[in-house]
């Protein structure tokens, strides 16, 4: 099942819309992060390093509607944190559902197959299932043995009751394009709807600042991994973002595009970066100086994103802006392969991360034979490993 | 960032190292002027832990720096803060402030990618299995 027609129907006529009306920045996807505390403790993450007082705090489902209906987006992505933690999650889906808003609820699936039960299966809900990668590459990603199979298992039980399920994953540097690539295939086997990608980010509140994916880097690995594509591999995703993310295009950033609520009100400008709150979106939108960001602004926090948060909402822009973008959109939509040879061959390439400590060239044991290795189900990783 | 990358745009750079985060944690900053309390407070702002802020009035606040708002002078600026004790949002004019101390526990530190892959392996030799990171009790 590929994204309803009525949701891409809803988003081109939100978007063409917003054109008619003459505006310039306008949001996409809200950004509704009703809770910081989550049942992983990625190392990295930045999204979760607040004291106990703050991530004891949650959004009430009041405070999301209203966010909801101030920011007037068609889509709402719910991150979090783990969002499934929050003991009125179910309701503020229901609201959500109820204002016909297209529901991105983005979990680590750990609770998913126990909550499952609070929700019904509908066009306007979706579960995106955070897996990065292939069982070790995952497990060791998120730092919780045993993770992928509990992931998996979340996204099986949710595609059999009927849910509009797809994965998100967040790539650095390191990451082996062959090994994502079957993990690609593995994940249509499943059943999802679709995939989601976006690179790593070095945002300034991320403890880990070391292991991210530079411009020239990021395009190298993304042209590797989604040229060439297998015929099944559906990804949920603007086809330009991906061509972007493939070096075939170049956007400015669109921060506003993915506007974020959160406890402490309006983050500006973006998912990421936090330089300070808005009380109001109306404010946010107006006080928010944009041209100090996005790549091409010069700003240093800036200098490596190629977020989805930041540049998704370009490619959709450009897919509405100009005959030019929407006739690449339906190219892209309907001609999916992307054959490349050179890319073909860059899959053949050892793997060299820039930095010594790698989850996916460490995380092969590096006492076990390559023989050993293959006994344990991971053949991809040997390649891979220092 | 590294030499060779210094002349290079964005669109050419191979990896960024990012910000670095230097250990502030128990630091209690001078502010005689009005150039260290700015700089003091930025830090505070980009601090991932409490602090305590003390009013010129005596009285004191203990919580989390969430934003900040540059004015053209102390009056006209101002961190906004969620105390330890309640989900009230308190804005504190610079020009209120006396003393600041980063009283709180840095959440970020330690938190790194090293961190964890140093850990792992450590654990893996001793012959641990299940090897995995807990999210922290909330006291």
């Amino acid at each position: 099942m590929g994204v309803p027609v009525s949701q891409m129907w809803t988003v081109a006529s939100y978007v063409l819309k917003q054109r008619l009306h003459g505006r310039k920045r306008y949001p996409l996807v809200l950004m509704l992060e009703p809770l910081f505390r989550c049942n992983l403790a990625c190392a990295g993450c930045g999204k979760i390093q607040y004291p106990a007082h703050v991530l004891k705090q949650q959004l009430t489902p009041e405070e999301c509607f209203r966010a909801v209906e101030e920011c007037g987006a068609p889509m709402v992505s719910i991150p979090g944190g783990e969002p499934l933690l929050h003991p009125q999650i179910a309701e503020i889906v229901e609201g959500l559902v109820a204002r016909k808003k297209y529901i991105y609820l983005c979990t680590n699936a750990l609770l998913l197959k126990q909550k499952l039960h609070l929700f019904q299966p509908s066009k306007y809900l979706t579960f995106s299932v955070h897996v990065d990668g292939q069982r070790e590459h995952h497990d060791f990603s998120v730092c919780l043995a045993g993770g992928y199979d509990q992931a998996i298992e979340g996204i099986r039980v949710a595609v059999e009751r009927g849910f509009r399920v797809t994965t998100n994953t967040t790539l650095f540097d390191g990451a082996d394009p062959n090994s994502v690539r079957a993990f690609f295939s593995e994940m249509m086997d499943l059943g999802v709807e679709g995939m989601m990608l976006s690179p790593g980010y070095s945002y300034d509140k991320a403890p880990d600042q070391s292991h991210f994916l530079g411009r020239a880097r990021t395009r190298r690995l993304f042209r590797a991994m989604l040229s060439n594509r297998k015929k099944d591999w559906v990804f949920n995703q603007s086809p330009l973002f991906l061509e972007f993310l493939m070096g075939k295009r170049d956007y400015p950033c669109t921060p506003w595009g993915m506007p974020t609520f959160n406890l402490f009100g309006w983050q500006k400008p973006c998912y990421l970066l936090q330089d300070g709150y808005a009380d109001t979106f109306e404010e946010l939108m107006q006080a928010t100086e944009w041209e100090k960001y996005g790549t091409e602004s010069g700003n240093p926090k800036c200098a490596n994103c190629m977020v989805h948060s930041g540049y998704e909402a370009s490619a959709v822009n450009d897919t509405f802006n100009s005959w030019r973008g929407f006739v690449a959109t339906v190219k892209a939509t309907f001609s999916t392969i992307y054959k490349d040879d050179e890319a073909a061959e860059m899959l053949k390439e050892p793997v060299h991360p820039v930095h010594a400590h790698n989850p996916l060239v460490q995380i092969g044991d590096p006492t076990l034979s390559p023989e050993a290795s293959e006994r344990m189900g991971h053949p991809r990783l040997e390649e891979t490993r220092a | 960032m590294s030499e060779p990358q210094r002349h290079l745009t964005a669109d050419d750079l191979e990896v960024v190292e990012g910000t670095e985060h230097h250990r502030i944690e128990g630091w209690v900053p001078q502010l005689a002027s009005e150039a260290e309390l700015r700089d003091a407070l930025e830090k505070a702002f980009d601090y991932r832990g409490d602090v305590t802020i003390t009013r010129r009035d005596g009285s004191s606040v203990e919580g989390y720096i969430f934003d900040r708002r540059m004015g053209a002078t102390l009056a006209e600026s101002a961190v906004r803060v969620i105390p330890k004790d309640s989900r009230e949002k308190i804005t504190i004019l610079f020009s209120d402030i006396a003393a600041l101390a980063f009283s709180g526990r840095d959440m970020a530190a330690g938190k790194t990618w090293e961190a964890w892959v140093t850990k792992y392996w450590e654990k893996k030799a001793a012959g641990e299995k299940g090897i995995s990171l807990e999210p922290e009790k909330l006291e």
